[in-house]
């Protein structure tokens, strides 16, 4: 496929001083890639600008042939877009609201009707497609949100921290939504949640401090650490110790226990068992190991 | 803790950002109102100090009343934080007890609602320190009238309208129904107020304003200047009630927020719905929960049906555009918020439909151009409010809805998205117009009048109001976008309506840079739109590519997606400023520089612009150099012949006239000056041994006479004069000259002999700051030379007139004399008119496509000369002319012409005027006049215009004044007192009552507004107020002394001595020697009284009681107050002891036709000569009301205490 997302050099700096985006280059084929980074990040500055919304610094971004930052309008054309948070018109229907977008998106008249239905079965918003938007629930809200981005074909689709709030079935559902995305186009998935990407994405980026730590596909990332990663259950006052002597990359609570993992080439101390490495400790060693380095 | 929620709610106030904006405003606003005339508030004019109490107290008040609105802003934001913040499960839980809680925060709210009158104040106190301020208008600092606001009228209102907004945010949870409430109630007020706004409901509609204002009216408005400059208010009966009730209301609204209010958290969030759609949405959604269990109930998600790709998108542009703006309408016609402001100005409609036109109380017929008055008057201040806050709404709208990321990554032109809300608030403002016009033909229907001019509506609104109101919400939109900032683009918006009048009263006139300006249009019924259409279409055009070019920056600067820097915003412009956005801007740029040229060539070079005060130095040099020559011995005019062309279609006129001069004066005239009109354009002036010799622009010239004229000769002097209009003016259009119902006067255009004083500059501010000495109105009534001239014009005695006048076919042409002979030449209608008598130089030709109706009076021809649909008070008109002969010629004198004509011209000018056997007399007042034969109350202007103006055929026209102080009482006080009694033998006394209420209202509000001094009626220098209200009420209260047969006797043998005279002329000491001579032994003051001095009572009835006696009769006690006042040309008044006659009055039961009060049981004339005096009267019925003066012929500021009911006494 042709139509190849490329991000050079992007940066941007906000009036406040906030370096949200610092040379950021990626290089984004079809298929779901995921952005992952923490909360301030730069992931949504990074978005936005994808998304025709936002002027960078400087940089550049290119979509195929087309240069994203001049040619917008023929980037719209080809853009599907959820972003992060969205709100409704009061008083309009789904439908009414769905039938609306479609035909900003130049959906042609005659399949107007077909487009709108067709999504929103898709979504499973049929049965409430009269109800007004602002009385739906957060799911539903996200559902309708992927919905819109899916009208007029897109072969682009951008969709910013869509899981962030929803209920674990609601998760699950937005996930099958976006697995039924064709895999010839580019998805880019931006959240904080590493089973977003897990679950979903065959090529991945970790960003943070508007800076890209780790490129490259999910298992691939996963095997570099393979065998390296150690946990063990320790107490609340001996953590710090364990931090000053360890390379300690997350600590989370289990069962009202605090486990440790920790990055090793070898088995670190006893009590250590080495684990089944996840994205989640690719994930915070990568952070980590830029928080160090800065 | 109650200190601690006050601190913290004082706290979040201050920094809301409407603090700061209401505050700026209103220093802004104050600060204009004090030191230019370009904001009017309060009322400060003439002799009135800038910063006078009466001023202050106004100018506070006005401001608290528009405080409402940031009232509103803070009180429901003190109530609705916590819940928009989503913290009122924080605060709700926490231990705080409800009372500090709500009084905590409706203290905080208040004080701060309190603290944007800090800006207020000082916008005064700044202002009157300000060095362009003339000394003489700024009195010294004092602060008891800020007090006396503050404590009456601020703090009162905003306790009020805070405790009501409290209970209505309380109760609704919703900001727009807080302000929706509070628009509710500004309708019922502003209803309440016109309904009420007659002169005989006034004291109701006093009580009922919540705002104090009524109250404060009533209690001011016979102030005069003086008063204004010193008096405080003082605090009793009307408005003291008032304030109470007010705060009473205030205590009652707060405890109902209090017992309503819970800390319970609402449910409703964010958004006051209706009780019906609620229970709708309720019924179809069946719940979230719902539908999402039957979906996790086992469904399988549906795989993605195929839809076929479309490689081409159908992004015409076109189909979104409509798309997009159809939403945007629906998002503006279904909020609250617009139905409300809506609703508000059709009753403000209604409302001020019924105080249109109306004059002593008499409505007129609804025809639509006063429908359209009605809605540019009401309404479009609601279409102003709608463009100016949807604006913003529309341009804010997806990023309140936090919808802007999904709408402006879709792949639509950026003007789809700008251009849908421009063309939303275009369609607004039509939907809005459309409203309106229907809300006309309602009230037109209603009142059973169906002629609907749709024509008139359609172009009306569209020229008036529809094109304007596009313009500024293109405006607007642009400000919104341009500042990116919602509040920024209020202000700046506000700021734009403000400089039209500010830069107008500085004498920035043009309409050029005024943006969305356009020269004033009036319509008339005989004359249409006229020639004001022209410089419309082309000002709206020249104002539409501006219009254009600000949409060209719109779509540079409008924000898709994250605003960003200036200089990102400056980059994005210049990727957008393609080819075609630059030949399109190209283009418009062409138009408007087009357009603007060719208006400027019309404005500035065809004709001249004159700002005002340009105008005013012209009248200020004319003065100063030409003054030395006023009393330079001249020729006087004999006899004028004119042939005068009238080109309607053209609107314009050719006159050749011919003077004959002769000299009059004891010297040899060896120069002739002569005043010139300077729009007149000068073909030639010429007679035998002229030689021009200063020719001034300011139209003055002086010619050397070869040989002087001497005393007694006459010679001749030809002019050909033309009054020309080419193209279209900036303002002041000639609206004497037009294409249907040209009336234009001699002394306007013509020639006229020496120094014309009418061209003076009146008000003695601008004469200061001109540098001219004060003005002399009139030369003294002792002033002996100056009895030479008589006051209608000051260059002929009696003259000799023949006309002929042309004009286009199918109009008539009319001048004062009798036709002697009409044809057709040319294509043109003739008209040959020849007086048989002298007459006074002031002469009007006029010409008109009329209808004529026909009738006699003896051997005297009665003709009306009317517009075609304006049939209905013909023959009203006709009957008062009947009436007025035979009341005129049996009491005074013959009628010294043989025919009476009234003539209609269109309402550009308003009032009726006597020339010699013609009476041109305006469409405004009494041709649609709306007299129904059974409403006998209502008082029957047209009769009483038609009887003034037949009257002065003999006061004016036989018994001329001379130019001295005092002139009018002969002409107009006479024809007043002739009317009035023409009047009182046809509708009776009850009717001449009622009509003298509205006289001495008249004259006691109009003292205020005196620019120089107040004169005694026998001194009034063509004061209105003195010689036509203030002379009705002398001249019946003098009736009353005399007897009417007994006083016309002697104002015949007066009109007999003084009739036709030669100079030296009458004077008003002269006149008053008749009046003497039939005054009855012992009444010799109350000439006195009446027409040398200022005199005002005060009477009072302070008790009455009444017991029957064995005789079967009731005796009447009254007790009455009576005091007396001389008051100086300020209104300075001194009490002087009482020694009068006075009425003294008992009533009975009502009946019909008696006066309101009761059957009359006793009314005599008693002698008063204390202060208190105690009365016995015997009366035969069961008395009900007693009273001193009830029907108010002195003049007493305070009517409505003269007359009260009687308590029953001891024996009874």
């Amino acid at each position: 496929m042709d139509r190849v997302l490329t991000v050079e050099h992007l940066s941007k700096t906000y009036p406040n001083g906030v370096r949200a985006l610092n040379d950021v280059s990626l290089e984004i084929p079809t298929g779901m890639f995921g952005l992952l980074g923490p909360n301030g990040a730069g992931k949504s500055t990074l978005m936005r600008i994808v998304a025709t919304l936002q002027e960078p610094d400087g940089g550049s971004v290119t979509l195929g042939e087309l240069d994203v930052l001049r040619e917008k309008d023929q980037v719209r054309r080809l853009l599907g877009y959820l972003p992060q948070e969205f709100g409704v018109y009061p008083r309009l229907s789904a439908q009414a609201m769905m039938t609306h977008l479609a035909v900003l998106k130049g959906v042609p008249p005659d399949e107007l009707k077909e487009t709108v239905d067709a999504r929103l079965r898709q979504t499973n918003l049929w049965d409430d497609r009269k109800r007004r938007l602002d009385t739906f629930s957060g799911g539903m809200k996200q559902r309708f949100g992927i919905a819109q981005a899916l009208l007029g074909d897109p072969k682009l689709i951008i969709v910013d921290e869509p899981t962030a709030g929803l209920d674990p079935t609601e998760r699950l559902r937005f996930h099958n939504l976006l697995s039924q995305i064709g895999e010839n186009i580019v998805v880019i998935l931006s959240t904080h949640i590493v089973e977003d990407v897990s679950d979903l994405c065959s090529r991945m980026a970790i960003i943070s401090k508007g800076e890209v730590l780790l490129t490259g596909d999910p298992a691939g990332a996963i095997e570099r650490l393979d065998g390296r990663i150690w946990s063990r259950i320790v107490e609340r006052g001996e953590l710090a110790g364990y931090e000053r002597d360890h390379h300690v990359i997350s600590t989370r609570l289990s069962g009202g226990r605090t486990v440790i993992h920790v990055y090793a080439d070898a088995r670190p101390a006893d009590g250590f068992e080495r684990v089944r490495t996840e994205l989640t400790d690719v994930y915070f060693s990568t952070l980590k190991r830029a928080g160090a380095a800065a | 803790m109650l200190a601690e929620i006050l601190r913290f709610e004082l706290r979040c106030q201050l920094r809301q950002p409407v603090f700061l904006l209401a505050g700026a405003f209103f220093f802004l606003t104050t600060f204009l109102a004090v030191t230019t005339d370009a904001v009017v508030i309060g009322g400060s004019i003439g002799n009135v100090d800038r910063n006078a109490p009466f001023v202050i107290l106004r100018l506070l008040l006005v401001m608290s009343i528009i405080g409402v609105f940031a009232t509103t802003a803070f009180v429901a934001n003190s109530v609705l934080r916590d819940q928009e913040t989503g913290t009122q499960e924080l605060f709700f839980s926490t231990p705080i007890r409800k009372r500090d809680y709500l009084i905590g925060r409706f203290a905080g709210a208040f004080i701060v609602a309190l603290a944007v009158f800090v800006p207020v104040v000082l916008g005064v106190l700044l202002g009157s320190l300000m060095p362009w301020l003339e000394p003489e208008r700024v009195g010294p600092f004092r602060a008891a009238p800020y007090l006396q606001a503050l404590a009456i009228f601020i703090v009162p209102n905003l306790l009020f309208m805070g405790s009501i907004q409290f209970a209505l945010a309380t109760l609704t949870r919703s900001l727009v129904a807080t302000y929706a409430g509070v628009i509710g109630m500004f309708v019922a007020y502003g209803v309440a107020g016109s309904l009420l706004s007659d002169i005989e409901n006034e004291r109701l509609a006093s009580m009922l304003d919540p705002f104090g204002a009524g109250a404060l009216d009533i209690a001011t408005r016979y102030w005069t200047v003086a008063e204004r400059n010193t008096m405080l208010l003082p605090l009793d009966g009307d408005l003291l009630a008032n304030r109470l009730v007010v705060l009473a209301l205030a205590v009652l609204a707060f405890a109902f927020a209090y017992a309503r209010f819970s800390f319970a958290v609402d449910e409703r969030r964010g958004g006051w719905r209706w009780p019906w759609r609620r229970s709708r949405t309720r019924a179809n959604a069946g719940g979230p929960e719902a539908s999402e269990a039957a979906e996790t109930a086992g469904s399988v998600l549906p795989t993605l049906p195929a839809v076929a790709p479309h490689p081409t998108l159908a992004i015409s542009g076109l189909r979104q555009f409509v798309h997009r703006a159809r939403m945007e309408i629906a998002g503006v016609l279904r909020s609250t918020g617009f139905l409300v402001i809506l609703a508000f100005g059709v009753l403000n409609m209604i409302g001020n439909s019924f105080a249109v036109d109306r004059l002593f109380g008499t409505a007129v017929h609804p025809v639509t151009h006063l429908m359209v008055n009605i809605l540019q008057g009401a309404f479009l201040i609601v279409v102003l409010v709608i463009v100016t806050v949807y604006s913003g709404e529309l341009v804010w709208r997806e990023r309140t809805a936090r919808i802007h990321e999904v709408i402006d990554a879709l792949p639509v032109p950026n003007w789809v998205l700008w251009g849908a809300k421009v063309a939303a608030l275009a369609i607004v403002v039509a939907a809005m117009l459309g409203t309106a016009i229907l809300t006309g033909m309602g009230i037109q229907a209603s009142r059973g009048y169906y002629a609907f001019e749709i024509g008139v509506y359609l172009r009306g609104m569209l020229v008036l109001a529809g094109i304007p109101f596009t313009l500024a919400a293109v405006l607007a939109v642009f400000l919104q976008v341009v500042t990116n900032h919602r509040y920024a683009g209020y202000l700046l918006m506000i700021l734009y309506f403000l400089s039209g009048p500010v830069l107008s009263a500085w004498d920035f006139n043009h309409n050029l840079y005024q943006y969305a300006q356009a020269p004033s249009a009036r319509y008339s019924d005989m004359n249409g739109f006229g020639h004001f259409v022209e410089p419309l279409v082309w000002f709206s055009v020249y104002w539409a590519f501006a219009a254009g070019m600000l949409t060209v920056a719109i779509h540079l600067l409008w924000v898709r997606g994250v605003a960003g820097s200036l200089r990102d915003r400056l980059r994005l412009a210049r990727q957008r400023f393609t080819r075609p956005v630059g030949s399109v801007l190209a283009m418009l740029a062409l138009g408007f520089v087009g357009t603007g040229s060719y208006i400027f060539y019309n404005t500035n070079v065809l004709n001249e612009y004159i700002p005002g005060d340009m105008r005013e130095a012209r009248q200020a040099r004319y003065e100063q150099r030409y003054k030395q020559y006023e009393d330079l011995p001249q020729p006087k005019v004999t006899a004028l012949y004119a042939e005068v062309d009238i080109y309607p279609e053209r609107r314009a006129v050719d006159i050749r006239g011919r003077y004959s001069l002769r000299n009059k004066t004891g010297f040899a005239v060896g120069e002739l000056h002569l005043s010139v009109n300077p729009q007149v354009t000068v073909r030639s002036i010429d007679a035998p041994g002229l030689r021009l010799r200063l020719d001034d622009p300011l139209g003055y010239r002086i010619y050397d006479l070869d040989a002087p004229l001497a005393p007694g000769d006459s010679m001749e002097l030809a002019f050909d004069v033309a009054i020309e209009t080419p193209g279209f003016v900036n303002h002041g259009s000639n609206t004497s000259v037009v294409r249907n119902g040209t009336f234009f006067h001699n002394v306007a255009y013509f020639p006229r002999i020496g120094y014309s004083r009418r061209a003076e500059l009146n008000d003695p501010n601008d004469r200061r700051r001109l540098g001219l000495v004060p003005i002399q109105r009139m030369p003294s009534i002792d002033d002996a030379a100056a009895r030479e001239n008589h006051y209608i014009t000051s260059e002929s005695d009696w003259i000799d007139f023949e006309t002929i006048v042309s004009t286009s076919p199918d109009q008539i042409a009319l001048a004062p004399g009798y036709l002697q002979r009409e044809w057709t030449e040319d294509g043109r209608r003739y008209f040959h008119y020849k007086m048989d008598a002298p007459i006074l130089g002031l002469v009007a030709w006029l010409s008109a496509d009329w209808e004529v109706a026909r009738d006699r009076w003896n051997d005297v021809a009665i003709e009306v000369y009317h517009h075609g649909t304006h049939r209905y008070n013909v023959d009203r008109m006709i009957d008062a002319v009947k009436k007025s002969l035979d009341y005129l010629t049996s009491e005074f004198a013959p009628y010294q012409h043989r025919q009476v004509r009234i003539v209609e011209f269109p309402r550009y000018r308003g009032f009726a005027q006597s020339l010699p056997n013609t009476i041109p007399y305006s469409e405004s007042i009494g041709f649609i006049a709306r007299l129904d034969e059974d409403d006998e109350e209502a008082i029957d202007y047209v009769f009483y215009v038609t009887a003034h103006e037949v009257a002065h055929q003999w006061w004016a026209h036989q018994v001329v004044s001379a130019n001295v102080q005092g002139a009018t009482v002969m002409s107009e006080t006479m024809s007043q007192y002739a009317a009035l009694m023409i009047m009182e033998r046809e509708y009776g006394p009850e009717q001449m009552r009622r009509f003298l209420k509205y006289e001495l209202d008249s004259y006691l509000s109009a003292r205020g507004g005196e620019l120089i001094e107040e004169l005694p009626l026998l001194l009034v220098e063509n004061q209105g107020y003195i010689h036509y209200r203030k002379g009705s009420l002398v001249m019946y209260a003098l009736r009353d002394h005399v007897g009417e047969e007994a006083l016309n006797a002697a104002l015949k043998r007066y009109v007999e001595a003084v009739g036709f005279q030669e100079p030296p002329y009458t004077y008003s000491r002269e006149f008053l020697s008749f009046v003497r001579e039939a005054l009855p032994a012992g009444m010799e003051s109350i000439v006195e009284d009446l027409f040398e001095t200022i005199t005002l009572y005060d009477n009072r009835l302070v008790e009455a009681t009444y017991e029957r006696s064995s005789d079967g009769t009731w005796v009447v006690n009254l007790q009455v107050e009576s005091r007396k006042f001389r008051a100086d040309g300020e209104g300075a008044e001194t009490e002087i002891p009482v020694d009068d006659w006075i009425d003294i009055a008992v009533f009975g039961e009502r009946e019909p036709g008696s006066s309101p009060d009761g059957k009359v049981l006793a009314l005599e004339k008693r002698k008063i000569d204390a202060a208190e005096t105690v009365f016995e009267i015997v009366v035969d019925e069961e008395p009900r009301l007693a009273g001193i003066d009830p029907f108010t012929k002195l003049i007493d500021r305070n009517p409505d205490n003269n007359v009260a009911s009687l308590s029953a006494g001891d024996g009874s």
